[in-house]
């Protein structure tokens, strides 16, 4: 016990003080949270200035009410567009044509738009950036609005008239469980997303990461120092203990910063406003308690996996060609999620989240989604626990004849075969 | 007592044998020569007594006790790879693997100092170990297959990378370790070492122990089959039927015996064909010339 506690305080002091998971620990939250904050201000914020346009209806029917339409309001205030012409029917359309395009290149227009006599042909909209959103997207919208209005009241049919018939209501969700009844607009799944691609990431990254400290040791000839001095367990059992140690240090991080955040400052506020995405977001303790329980599982399962892959390979490119081994259970996990998503009690959810290498991601899916029974729960949590055991028994053994095998990458049977040499 | 004892211990990979039922005993304190060509099953023999290998039949034990993990603490291994954490910093990584050996931290880095300051690197105990010369990385290498005291160790190739004055210092060290009741076994290509350090050796070829024993027996077995000649004159004596093999050096001619051939006819001859003889000298075979017959012509 004493060198395996050795092993991890080396593996842990050495990975937590490198540049990559400090930077990993900083990085990735900044850049999930910029990300949504990007969206969000990419979203409400596509145009920054009011663009000058010039109408050309060539049928003459649709130009005003395309003008009437375009009444968006930039961020101060300002227009985002003022039409500075609608020009029906044109006497002569190239020179009209001519001299508008001289005006957008003359920077004195941003674009105009060309309505076809026959409203069936595509219109056209010319302008020095085509695939400017904040233009592209408001034009559309109010060239369909008026183009659709027309024909309805050329059918007699009155648009404000049918959109009044058509009004649909809202819903309000409401989720039912043992604690009560909360409301629902999202969050639930949300989280549930949220945890999947968490654990997806984390089962991943840190697996890998164990896979490389593995392979460093055999590619710096450390290895044969090492196993000279300790039992062919313990040194495995170290590292992935020194790296799961790791992943704490970091989750702990994470939690933090994001329970100070919601708890202060902008972020909380924006928490308590009614109509506010992160209103009603609430994560229960029991979910945090189940998901690290299975994450646990799951890691030491599959670090085993990608350390016995890291101790067959030689150097990274090999073991690249190997780890999809260990990968190909939790892709499949992505692949299916939404299966679980849509119905987390039928009969292919239960079945899948028992299945020990997809339990720690369909598992905790589903207890995030609508608890299921406590069997279950143990039944995935036993079977999770035994096969762990049994795969890092078995990597155990390849470890032990692989980091000691140089050159050539085994191929599957010799792998299988290894364990019989110790 | 015997430090090592392996009876019949076989280990085979696949269809490939590596080792086959080699016996073997190696005296407490005493210092073994483990010989053989490239792929002759050294290594494979060595995990083996390390317990990193389990034979597939034969018994191994070391200081008389079955080898298992717990035998392995009381080794020093310095494995034929060198290998240490290359950002490490010296003294932290001789500290690590010291107290994988046993010894608690304080311990460890006393020792660490001392070692470091003996062989020359104290200035260099907080310089990352990529930092250091190979010969440097070599000592450190040494250091930590030696600095938990063990009764019995195992050095492969341990002067790889030295220069001749370092080379001498790990000598004089293993030697001093040998006067204080250590066992080492030296495996190396380098046989003049084994003349000058070891008492007995092993050689090793194709998984098969071909020849063990005392050096000096080793030696003494094979008789004195070289002549060597210091002379002036007419070399005709050396057409004489008994004499095989000559190789001409700068003073004379060393020449091997045909088997059956008496010295003394050669002698006479040189004599009588009007040669001046300054040194006339049967010598025993050199541990070099031992290895090659037994590894070419078995």
């Amino acid at each position: 016990m004493r060198k395996i506690l050795l092993i991890i305080k080396r593996e842990y002091l050495t990975r937590v003080r490198t540049k990559g998971v400090i930077i990993g620990t900083v990085i990735v939250p900044v850049l999930g949270v910029g990300s949504i904050l990007l969206v969000v201000f990419l979203v409400g914020h596509t145009a920054t200035q009011t663009s000058r346009i010039v109408i050309v209806d060539n049928s003459g029917q649709l130009g005003p009410a395309v003008a009437h339409g375009l009444d968006g309001k930039l961020a101060d205030g300002q227009p985002q567009f003022v039409v500075e012409e609608t020009v029906l029917r044109p006497a002569s359309p190239d020179a009209l044509q001519k001299d508008l395009r001289a005006r957008i290149n003359s920077e004195t227009l941003d674009a105009y738009l060309w309505i076809p006599q026959d409203l069936d042909q595509p219109f056209e909209l010319h302008t020095r950036n085509p695939e400017n959103i904040g233009l592209i997207g408001p034009l559309s919208r109010s060239v369909d609005q008026a183009l659709i209005s027309s024909r309805f009241e050329h059918r007699g049919v009155h648009l404000d008239d049918l959109q009044t018939i058509l009004k649909g209501t809202d819903r309000k969700l409401l989720k039912v469980s043992e604690a009560g009844e909360s409301v629902e607009k999202g969050q639930g799944i949300a989280i549930a997303i949220a945890l999947v691609v968490l654990l997806y990431t984390s089962l991943l990254m840190y697996g890998i990461i164990t896979m490389r400290s593995v392979i460093e040791e055999k590619t710096t000839r450390t290895m044969e120092v090492l196993i000279s001095s300790e039992r062919p367990f313990e040194l495995p059992a170290g590292k992935i203990l020194g790296v799961v140690a790791v992943a704490f240090t970091q989750f702990a991080i994470w939690m933090t910063t994001t329970a100070l955040l919601f708890s202060y400052g902008v972020l909380a506020s924006w928490r308590m406003t009614r109509n506010s995405p992160l209103a009603g977001v609430h994560v229960p303790i029991s979910l945090v308690l189940y998901a690290g329980l299975f994450f646990i599982g799951g890691y030491f399962m599959y670090a085993s996996m990608f350390a016995a892959i890291g101790s067959a390979c030689s150097n990274e490119q090999d073991a690249q060609q190997l780890q999809w081994l260990s990968m190909a259970p939790l892709v499949f996990c992505m692949i299916i999620y939404g299966v679980v998503l849509n119905e987390p009690a039928s009969r292919t959810a239960v079945i899948l989240s028992e299945i020990p290498f997809f339990a720690p991601v369909l598992m905790s899916l589903r207890i995030s989604l609508q608890t299921p029974p406590a069997c279950q729960i143990a039944r995935s949590l036993t079977l999770l626990v035994l096969t762990t055991i049994a795969v890092m028994c078995a990597s155990a053994k390849i470890y032990r004849i692989g980091v000691l095998m140089y050159g050539k990458r085994p191929s599957l049977v010799e792998l299988v075969r290894w364990p019989r040499y110790t | 007592m015997d430090a090592i004892v392996l009876e019949n211990v076989t280990k085979a990979y696949d269809s490939v044998i590596a080792v086959n039922a080699v016996s073997l005993k190696v005296h407490a304190g005493a210092i073994l020569g483990l010989l053989g060509p490239n792929g002759a099953g050294k290594t494979t023999t060595i995990r083996m007594i390390m317990n990193i290998l389990v034979p597939d039949s034969g018994s191994i034990h070391v200081l008389g006790e079955p080898v298992s993990d717990s035998t392995r603490d009381k080794i020093g291994y310095l494995p034929e790879e060198r290998g240490l954490y290359p950002r490490m910093k010296v003294l932290e990584i001789i500290v690590f693997l010291a107290a994988l050996h046993g010894l608690t931290q304080v311990e460890a880095a006393r020792r660490g100092k001392d070692w470091l300051d003996r062989l020359g690197l104290s200035e260099w105990s907080d310089k990352k170990l990529v930092d250091l010369s190979k010969g440097m990385q070599q000592k450190v290498q040494f250091i930590t297959s030696v600095i938990h005291r063990p009764p019995l160790m195992i050095l492969d190739e341990p002067f790889s990378g030295l220069d001749p004055v370092n080379a001498a210092t790990i000598q004089e060290i293993m030697l001093d370790m040998r006067k204080q009741g250590s066992t080492i076994v030296l495996s190396t290509h380098r046989m003049e070492q084994v003349e000058r350090l070891c008492d007995s050796i092993c050689l090793i070829d194709k998984g098969c122990n071909v020849l063990d024993g005392e050096l000096r027996a080793v030696k003494q077995s094979y008789g004195k089959n070289t002549l060597h000649v210091e002379f002036t004159g007419n070399d005709a004596f050396l057409n004489h039927p008994a004499i095989g093999q000559t190789a001409r050096l700068i003073t004379g001619i060393e020449a091997k015996l045909k088997p059956g051939a008496d010295p003394q006819e050669i002698l006479k001859a040189a004599v009588n064909s009007d040669a001046r003889i300054t040194r006339f000298e049967l010598l025993e075979p050199s541990l070099s010339e031992i290895f090659i017959d037994r590894t070419t012509h078995a």
